[in-house]
């Protein structure tokens, strides 16, 4: 089952800041990085991945560089210091909230 | 690149966004393409699988302008404005603002300059399918910051009494002055990558 996009779209920001988290990568990786860790159930547009990028840098939490690839301008992001305590508290935050509904839609022993 | 599908793709990026934002989406496009020929994909299905996993070119440049920085800024900008308004107005009236000695023609004028920058912050944050009208931010923005900066020296020059109505609709300002000012930085930086290129040519978009 895929995951709905309107669901993923509240988790995008945390989702593309845990992608970057080993290291710098440009959107076709970042793409890749989200389906192949969400065992293809978070196969979102390609296309939509770069704005939401953007978006992250303009806010400081990303920062991204030019390179050359094949003849052709890649630009490869990274965290900031911001992002990754940005990421550090969505993981926190998270992490409770799993727990949270976990210990509610478990069945009582 | 051969596919003239590609090809029709990357022209439409170029047409409707900065170059740098055009250049990088086409990266993305044509690397998802050469996945698909190395899969063993024949040109025609590479490049029809690569424009389905891609995302339709309405919905990329959609995504592009809903979430362009001069947007965003737009739409902090007038959601905060209600608000620092209401406190203006508040205090002008219980200040009796009309006695004030501040001539008619800069009242007016004041008046038709904020008008104007609220109409072109209201075009860039609801701008749907043109992300040349985010960029209207970046003119409207230190507009605002200067009506600001004005009514708080109005304030100093001509109010005879500093009243507590008068204190909060200043400090309302005096926050939203570093707010614009961050935010115009922010915005100014990220329309800055956003037309920039290396090569220093100069593209159209709409």
């Amino acid at each position: 089952m895929k995951a709905d996009a309107q669901a993923l779209k509240g988790h995008l920001d945390t989702l593309l800041l845990a992608s970057l988290e080993n290291g710098a990568q440009h959107g076709y990786a970042v793409k890749e990085a989200l389906r192949a860790g969400s065992r293809a159930q978070f196969d979102l547009p390609t296309g939509t991945i770069y704005p939401a990028l953007r978006r992250l840098e303009a806010a400081g939490l990303v920062r991204g560089t030019w390179s050359q690839a094949g003849g052709r301008r890649r630009r490869t992001y990274e965290l900031t210091p911001a992002g990754r305590q940005r990421l550090s508290r969505d993981r926190a935050a998270w992490q409770d909230f799993a727990a949270a509904v976990s210990a509610i839609l478990e069945p009582a022993p | 690149m051969s596919s003239a599908l590609i090809s029709d793709y990357v022209a439409g990026l170029r047409r409707r966004l900065p170059a740098a934002v055009a250049d990088e989406a086409a990266d993305g496009l044509i690397e998802t393409y050469e996945h698909r020929l190395a899969a063993g994909a024949g040109e025609q299905d590479a490049a029809q699988a690569a424009v389905a996993e891609f995302g339709d070119l309405a919905l990329v440049l959609g995504e592009f302008i809903r979430q362009a920085p001069g947007r965003r800024a737009a739409r902090m900008l007038l959601a905060t404005g209600p608000l620092a308004g209401a406190c203006w107005a508040a205090a002008l009236l219980t200040s009796r603002a009309w006695a004030w000695p501040v001539p008619a023609a800069a009242r007016l004028c004041a008046g038709a300059i904020l008008l104007l920058a609220v109409a072109a912050l209201a075009v860039a944050a609801t701008s749907r399918r043109s992300y040349r009208r985010t960029t209207i931010t970046a003119a409207a923005s230190p507009v605002i910051l200067l009506l600001d900066a004005a009514a708080v020296t109005a304030v100093l020059l001509a109010a005879p009494a500093l009243t507590w109505a008068l204190g909060i609709a200043v400090a309302a300002s005096l926050t939203r002055m570093a707010f614009t000012a961050w935010s115009l930085s922010r915005t100014g930086s990220a329309m800055a990558a956003a037309a920039g290129h290396p090569f220093g040519r100069m593209r159209h978009h709409g």
